[in-house]
């Protein structure tokens, strides 16, 4: 057991990790937004973990504090990423369909421009020697774990209720969803605000574990990565961006024998499931559970 | 009878057409008010003003002594004017039964934690609402099939299930964009039941656009021709069928 946690522990905690950043885009695409602003929260999260984890001006909150300075980095890092959202969003997201992606991407590179020309983040070197809140790498899963579960939860609550709905209705016509009585600028601001809050969080959490953090922590890359855990997985379903994470972070450690070939194998595994899964994994499965009773399967479980 | 819809002066263009000008009308409440018109009249046109989607160039909407113009669509929708749109727009990827439910939206008040932490007050709510949803499907005789997807029902079906939608948000005012269209003769009768039955069981005031002229000479109270844009005749059927502008607007003869 314990050699199976060193060989693959650090592998477990990332793509929990990764999964819960690609629930972070899953929120505004489930209210029909594609959002790429997803590593622009969790470069500013991370930050502001490592800073208060380790400048000199916040020492008297760490000696007071103790390990108590880790929830409050995650606390700080959600309210800054949700207040954010809420600035970047109301404007970005009268944008649509690829102009509020281009947006959003715009976003990401405007944090990381700050970020490489600010002191206080280290500039391109970034920050280092970010004090741990466990021994080992695979410690983290005591947190990255409950919060993919409460993710999972708070999602699976919110898409039963009226605003799950009220996404939907957005994602399928937001006309009429519009003249259905349903303000979309409200909902599709939540749903952003949602996603940039989640990724707020996870950014702080991931500062310690990654040891570092610098400008390479959000970057367009990342954007796209979490967009094809949730076009992998399934755009409909909350368990999308988890069964996403878990074959695209993993592919690359399993197919580690085959060397250079296993980055080919990878892009076409990305590319046959595009092409032949066009509602991801999880719609495939839920296809060919209910092909036997043609019966609805609406996106969020139960109607 | 007293006005619930007040049309003054309205009007709208689109570059240089004017699909809609300067029309005046009131809707009585608890009229059946048919609004018919050759093609390109401006009919669609005036329902979008009237329901906000499209902002008008001039003159002045009220609803119940509420000025429309300047409200946003899920506004005016949220005041009790309820819609059904031409080319159906029915959420098509979401089942017959979330499809009622989305619509009560504006009429339940669960907020993002009540939802989620299911406060006693959200989870009755969303019980009422389930409730509610389902006697509407079933009033339009869609309950056995309310878990399909909107996309699988028939044309005729389809149109029956935006009236249940539009129902569901509890209007005052319904707005019904050709609700016939596609259907055969036997739907068509139905129908013509069915919009009296509503308007009776829910005190509704119904303003109907169509094209099939005994069903809105039977069906409707009042009507108004609109023909490039302008109302050319304002009246009851009899009165209306007779009018010689109307009758050469429809022949098309000048
Ligand atoms: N968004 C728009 N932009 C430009 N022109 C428009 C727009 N909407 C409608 N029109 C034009 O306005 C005129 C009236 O259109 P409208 O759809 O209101 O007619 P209608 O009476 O509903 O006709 P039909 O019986 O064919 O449905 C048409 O000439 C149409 O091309
Ligand atoms: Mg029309």
């Amino acid at each position: 057991m314990a050699e199976f946690l060193n060989n693959y522990g650090f592998l477990i905690v990332t793509v929990v990790q990764q999964a819960l950043l690609g629930m972070s885009l899953y929120y505004p695409l489930s209210a029909g937004q594609l959002s790429l602003a997803s590593p622009g929260f969790y470069a500013l999260g991370g930050y502001i973990a490592a800073i208060i984890g380790t400048a000199e001006l916040f020492a008297p909150w760490r000696d007071l504090l103790g390990k108590a300075v880790f929830p409050l980095e995650w606390i700080i890092a959600g309210v800054a990423s949700a207040l954010l959202s809420l600035v970047i969003g109301l404007p970005a997201l009268r944008l649509r369909g690829i102009y509020l992606a281009l947006a959003t991407i715009a976003f990401v590179q405007i944090v990381r421009v700050i970020s490489l020309n600010l002191s206080i983040t280290g500039g391109a070197i970034g920050i280092f020697g970010i004090p741990q809140l466990f021994e080992s790498r695979w410690g983290y899963i005591w947190i990255f774990g409950p919060l993919l579960a409460a993710t999972l939860l708070f999602t699976w609550r919110l898409e039963q209720g009226r605003i799950g709905r009220a996404f939907r209705a957005i994602r399928e016509d937001e006309l009429a969803a519009e003249a259905m009585g349903i303000n979309p600028t409200r909902y599709k601001a939540q749903a952003f605000i949602i996603g940039g809050t989640l990724a707020g969080v996870v950014g702080a959490m991931s500062a310690p574990f990654l040891n570092t953090w610098n400008a390479r922590q959000g970057t367009f890359d990342a954007s796209i990565a979490y967009l094809a855990y949730v076009l992998i997985g399934g755009t409909r379903s909350l368990w999308g961006a988890l069964l996403g994470a878990a074959l695209l972070a993993t592919l690359p450690e399993i197919l580690r024998p085959l060397n250079d070939s296993r980055l080919i194998i990878n892009g076409m595994v990305l590319v046959i499931v595009s092409i032949y899964l066009p509602q991801g994994i999880v719609g495939a499965l839920a296809r060919l559970r209910g092909a036997g009773k043609k019966k609805g399967v609406p996106a969020g479980g139960k109607t | 009878m007293t006005g619930l819809l007040d049309v003054k002066g309205v009007s709208r263009c689109f570059g240089g057409l004017k699909a809609v000008n300067d029309v005046s009308f009131r809707v009585e409440k608890g009229e059946i008010f048919g609004l018919i018109g050759p093609n390109g009249a401006g009919k669609t046109t005036l329902f979008n003003l009237i329901s906000g989607l499209t902002p008008v160039s001039g003159g002045i909407l009220s609803y119940d002594g509420v000025p429309l113009n300047s409200l946003p669509p899920h506004k005016v929708a949220r005041l009790g004017i309820g819609r059904t749109f031409q080319n159906i727009r029915l959420f098509k990827g979401l089942s017959a039964l979330e499809n009622v439910k989305i619509a009560r939206h504006s009429r339940t008040r669960a907020g993002l934690w009540g939802s989620v932490f299911g406060f006693p007050a959200s989870h009755r709510e969303e019980q009422e609402v389930k409730q509610r949803a389902g006697e509407i499907l079933a009033l339009v005789g869609l309950d056995n099939r309310a878990d399909e997807l909107a996309s699988s029902f028939s044309y005729g079906d389809q149109r029956r299930l935006e009236i249940a939608r539009a129902l569901a948000l509890e209007p005052r005012l319904l707005l019904l964009d050709e609700p016939a269209a596609g259907m055969n003769s036997a739907e068509k009768h139905g129908l013509t039941q069915f919009i009296r039955e509503i308007r009776d069981r829910f005190n509704l005031t119904i303003l109907l656009i169509e094209h099939h002229v005994p069903l809105v000479m039977g069906l409707c109270d009042r009507i108004a021709v609109l023909n490039f844009g302008e109302l050319i005749a304002l009246g009851p059927p009899a009165e209306v069928q007779k009018d010689p502008s109307v009758i050469e607007a429809y022949l098309g003869g000048d």
